[in-house]
């Protein structure tokens, strides 16, 4: 059914002109950082995501492909700009940049291939390009024994999850009996017998062991547990990337699965929906309340986000959660369909935006001022680590404590920003499921219903930890005071992501990636496989 | 400055509202709106106009406004500027509550008055300050999230029967008129729920006993003018809710839930009057009058009775007046003599008699002394529940409402107590404590500004204690439009429940005259049926 692997047409390469660019940056700056003692490596990976940036986007794929891309990008570009401005000292940062830089750049291009994917090897290929280079990332900085610690933390696990992704995969190219997404996808829609017995033998085996893969990209539960101890060992720019890029991944993949099937009427492919959704309701609703609770007693900054970004995962699986139940909708009666899918993708926006900016503006803060007298020898330098190295920021540092603040109130939901539209969309999606069909214990709406409720007062729960880092900024009293010695570049990441919150605030559909339905029943991008033509 | 700019076009806006044809017709005016949140099929508007439910409570939020800029002229020397930054947006946002016609537009400008709040408080609050800030936030955010699910039920239930996904708030109402939410066993009663969630929200805001417990906290650590805004304008939002949507929107759920809320208006009425009888801050005292004084426009909203409903209405003026002036004038007296404590001041009328004859107006007004604004509002709620207690209420509630109205006219006896009390041992009397000393011998009397803050509250006191009808017509036509399908339900309820009342008397009780004198429900229905024609 799909074209032979060996294929590798001029549409091939057309259709990948972003990821292309971004290995051959990648390749650039390797060689460069090797060869001449040119060191400003971050600065060429800005120009190396620029230029994919500035080019349209490709003909061909879906809309999902194109927001994946986008998200990547624009996300790509911020962090770049906020490792570029990496608090490390000098000397340290002189052996490592060009290789950081264009380890980061390969890591986007496998981002950006994930959401290009239309065939399940090509989309573990993604998906390991985005996991090596981040091993690779978080080894780099292998200095502390920390550090150490949570490079070997993620990388054990990161396999784990990746084994167990790819057995998810074998179960579904058992069913479908190709690799091609598509076909997948046609065959549990087809209504033939042999499928669906295959598809129901196989279906809680292959639907667990995807979630719980991608659940590990996203931080969920059950593969949470390992981001408090990884965020707090690794850099704060590098915590940035691991909160945002492998949970773009893993909402892409959860995202291109449920599409598969557009039309739940066969009993296989019903099935499948219903297996989705019931899984993915269950882990939202542990996860948010998982992640919010621990959230409330860190007082570490960076343990503070991980568990932050824990429970924002819950709240996209929710999104994921109304997609897959969307999809074998029984209500016709709600006209103008808000799709769970969109929804997940428009949180997924507000969501790495706000976390974009609050790890900009961390890492911009850089170091605490030491007390140290002249007769006491200097002592080491600290970073800015815990929420009580925040107090009397808006005293000291009003624009940064401002940005924080609107990261913070928007990460929290609060009207008018654009995580409010972010969770307005997401509820609506998830009450829009069957609405109109009456509430039964025994029918799903019951179960979405309590989803929501368990969502709203998550969001409650997650204000009050959020507060309590505005009101260290705000309430308190400097102590020390902090040295902004991030450097420019995550600063001016930090303004970008403020610009851009703004602007979403007051029109909120800026972010929201307007194509009728992402998940349509077309065959998904057109760029044929070959995994070959980028990744040497 | 800007504010009074504010106040000079909210006061046009007023007064045009008045004479424009929108009061006859209960309809909207000085509309405008424009598209905000248009992905896909959502089309939030950033739709805005006033009517009869809020010309006043936006009138009233631009003139107070204006009195918490005077009252906290001298009180931010740092930050000054951040300071009224923040007073401002709060204005705006509530500006924005009540105008919305959107939805959620509502809903965003109703979070958001939350967040200039939360900063005064804990950046220009007292000691306790931080926990003040996040209690409060906390305490509402988590009730308004719950609206919200609300809310949203609401729009998705009319979005699925007449095919028009809108959050326009006139259309939703008008569309649950004619296709309203279940209250069937089979879809679990769903109208009650979205009334449950919606009077989570709004309680928390009113705030109804017993989800009050943030509201004398965050008093006690607030700026005077912070306190102002927020016993001012603040606290009326929940209450407008109620009358904007839980009313006309879900009429069965609340004809079953009336009765309990005016129950649990008379316990606030009392428990707030019992519990200021004891405090020992004047603040504190003050916070919890206001607990109790909403109290009463719960029990008059919730009476359903039409004079009970437009007393309610005016009363949330009323007090909204009365309460900002007593916040206003206790902080004036902090603010010289560095204390709140009762015992320790006296005799303030011999060293500034202008602000004894403020703080004296403000108590005459909110013990309800007739000639003066609540006077009127609390006569007019307790004439409606009086009234409902007699000839309206269900089989077996009507000794329970007399009840609870005996127990209202009880709290206006406490409130005399304890505002009087209060104010013969602060006001009059020797000197003693703080006043006897150093404080005391440079108190100074009224500043300019400070006046400039009381007077208008005091004009507008007395006006609607003298002659309040404007005010009442004004929005008379709107508060019966939007009460007219919960009185109709209920009144539907009321008549349900005595015929089920009397065909079980009929068949258990002999004909024995004595003995259902004795049986309190019986005995009402006999002369209530006297009473029907």
């Amino acid at each position: 059914m799909s074209p032979p692997l060996a294929a590798v047409t001029a549409a091939t390469v057309q259709g990948l002109v972003p990821e292309i660019l971004l290995v051959a940056a990648a390749i650039a700056i390797y060689l460069i950082g090797a060869f001449t003692s040119f060191r400003s490596g971050w600065l060429l990976a800005f120009i190396g995501v620029a230029i994919p940036l500035w080019l349209a986007t490709p003909e061909g794929g879906d809309s999902l492909t194109a927001f994946g891309r986008w998200m990547t990008l624009a996300a790509g570009m911020a962090l770049v700009l906020v490792q570029g401005g990496d608090v490390r000292p000098a000397s340290h940062r002189r052996l490592g940049t060009c290789e950081e830089a264009g380890t980061f750049l390969i890591l986007l291009a496998g981002l950006s291939l994930v959401a290009v994917a239309d065939n399940l090897v090509l989309l573990f290929v993604g998906l390991e390009m985005v996991s090596i280079p981040t091993y690779i990332l978080l080894g780099l900085a292998r200095t502390s024994s920390r550090g150490q610690e949570a490079a070997l933390k993620y990388f054990f696990l990161s396999l784990l999850a990746s084994a167990i992704f790819l057995y998810g995969m074998v179960c579904l190219y058992g069913i479908g009996g190709d690799v091609s997404l598509a076909v997948i996808g046609e065959k549990l829609q087809s209504g033939d017998v042999t499928t669906e017995r295959m598809t129901l033998a196989m279906l809680p085996l292959a639907v667990g062991m995807l979630m719980v893969g991608a659940a590990f990209r996203m931080a969920a539960v059950p593969m949470h547990f390992y981001a408090p101890d990884v965020y707090e060992g690794t850099s704060t720019p590098l915590a940035g990337v691991l909160s945002t890029l492998p949970k773009l991944a893993g909402v892409v993949v959860l995202v291109r699965l449920i599409g598969l099937v557009a039309e739940a009427n066969q009993p296989a492919a019903l099935a499948y929906a219903g297996l989705f959704w019931q899984v993915a309701a269950v882990l939202a609703a542990l996860t948010m309340t998982i992640g919010n609770l621990m959230a409330l007693v860190q007082t570490n900054l960076r343990r503070l986000l991980a568990c932050s970004s824990i429970a924002h995962a819950g709240y996209l699986l929710v999104g994921i959660t109304a997609a897959a139940a969307g999809t074998g909708s029984m209500s016709e009666a709600v006209t103008a369909k808000v799709d769970g899918a969109d929804a997940t993708l428009y949180y997924l926006a507000t969501y790495l935006l706000a976390t974009s900016g609050v790890f900009a503006a961390i890492t911009y803060l850089g170091h605490r001022w030491p007390i140290w007298t002249p007769t006491t020898p200097r002592p080491p330098r600290e970073e800015v680590s815990t929420v009580s190295d925040l107090d009397g920021l808006a005293s000291t540092n009003p624009v940064v404590a401002f940005a924080l603040g609107v990261f913070l109130l928007s990460l929290a939901g609060i009207p008018p920003l654009p995580g409010f539209w972010g969770k307005l969309s997401l509820v609506t999606s998830l009450l829009e499921v069957d609405w109109g069909m009456p509430v039964t214990m025994a029918g799903r709406r019951a179960w979405l219903l309590a989803l929501a409720v368990t969502l709203v007062i998550n969001a409650a729960i997650a204000a009050a930890y959020y507060l309590r880092l505005i009101a260290a900024m705000y309430f308190r009293p400097a102590e020390r005071g902090v040295q902004a010695d991030g450097g420019l570049s995550a600063g001016l990441a930090m303004l970008g992501c403020l610009v851009v919150s703004v602007m979403a605030t007051f029109s909120p559909r800026m972010l929201a990636f307007d194509d009728e339905s992402s998940l349509s029943a077309e065959a998904p991008p057109a760029v044929a496989s070959t995994s070959k033509a980028d990744h040497d | 400055m800007s504010s009074l700019i504010t106040l000079g076009l909210a006061g046009t806006l007023v007064l045009r509202f008045l004479s424009s044809d929108a009061i006859a017709s209960g309809g909207f005016f000085a509309s405008g709106e424009f598209d905000w949140f248009v992905t896909g099929p959502l089309d939030i508007q950033f739709s805005v106009g006033l009517d009869g439910l809020s010309i006043w409570l936006f009138g009233l939020t631009a003139l107070l406004t204006v009195s918490a800029v005077f009252v906290g002229w001298n009180a931010a020397e740092e930050k000054a500027v951040g300071f009224y930054g923040l007073l401002l947006l709060l204005e705006a946002a509530m500006l924005g509550v009540f105008a919305a016609r959107d939805i959620i537009l509502f809903y965003v400008f109703f979070e958001f008055t939350l967040v200039p709040l939360f900063f005064l408080i804990g950046i220009w609050g007292r000691d306790d300050r931080r926990r003040a800030a996040v209690k409060f936030f906390i305490y509402t955010f988590a009730g308004s999230v719950l609206a919200f699910l609300g809310l949203l039920a609401i729009v998705l239930w009319h979005a699925s029967h007449t095919g028009v996904l809108t959050f326009d708030i006139a259309t939703l109402t008008a569309g649950l008129a004619s296709h309203p939410l279940p209250m069937t066993p089979e879809w679990g009663y769903l109208q009650l729920w979205v009334f449950g969630a919606l009077l989570v929200g709004f309680a928390i805001k009113v705030p109804i006993v017993p989800v009050h417990t943030w509201l004398p906290l965050v008093h006690e650590q607030t700026p005077a003018c912070g306190s102002v805004d927020l016993a001012g304008f603040l606290l009326k939002i929940g209450l407008y809710g109620f009358l904007r949507f839980s009313l006309p929107m879900l009429p069965e759920a609340t004809a079953i839930a009336a009765p309990w809320l005016v129950a649990l208006g008379a316990i606030s009425i009392i428990y707030g009057a019992l519990v200021a009888l004891v405090q020992k801050d004047l603040k504190r005292m003050v916070a919890y009058s206001s607990v109790s004084h909403m109290g009463f426009c719960v029990m008059g909203l919730f009476a359903l009775e039409p004079v009970a409903v437009e007393g309610a209405n005016l009363q949330l003026i009323n007090y909204g007046l009365a309460s900002a002036g007593l916040f206003a004038t206790v902080g004036m007296i902090y603010e010289r003599y560095h204390t709140r404590k009762i015992a320790e001041l006296g005799g303030i009328a011999s060293q500034m008699p202008w602000l004894a004859a403020f703080f004296m107006l403000f108590t005459f007004s909110t013990i309800g002394l007739p000639g003066l604004n609540c006077f009127v509002g609390e006569f007019m709620v307790l004439a409606g529940t009086f009234q409902r207690a007699w000839s309206g209420a269900p089989a077996d509630w009507s000794t329970t409402y007399l009840t609870l109205a005996l127990l209202a006219v009880a709290g206006v006896v406490l409130g005399a107590w304890y505002m009087l009390q209060a104010v013969e041992r602060v006001l009059f009397g020797p000197l003693r404590g703080a006043t006897a000393g150093e404080h005391g011998d440079h108190a100074r009397d009224l500043a300019w500004n400070e006046v400039a803050a009381l007077a208008p509250l005091g004009v507008f006191i007395v006006w609607i204690g003298i002659y309040p009808s404007p005010f009442l017509k004004a929005s008379a036509a709107a508060v019966t439009a939007s009460t007219q399908a919960s009185s109709q339900a209920f009144a539907s309820r009321v008549v349900a429940s005595r015929a089920e009342a009397t065909a079980e008397h009929g068949r258990s009780s002999a004909p024995d005259v004595d003995l259902t004198l004795h049986l309190g429900p019986s005995r009402i229905i006999s002369t209530s049926n006297h009473l029907a024609p």
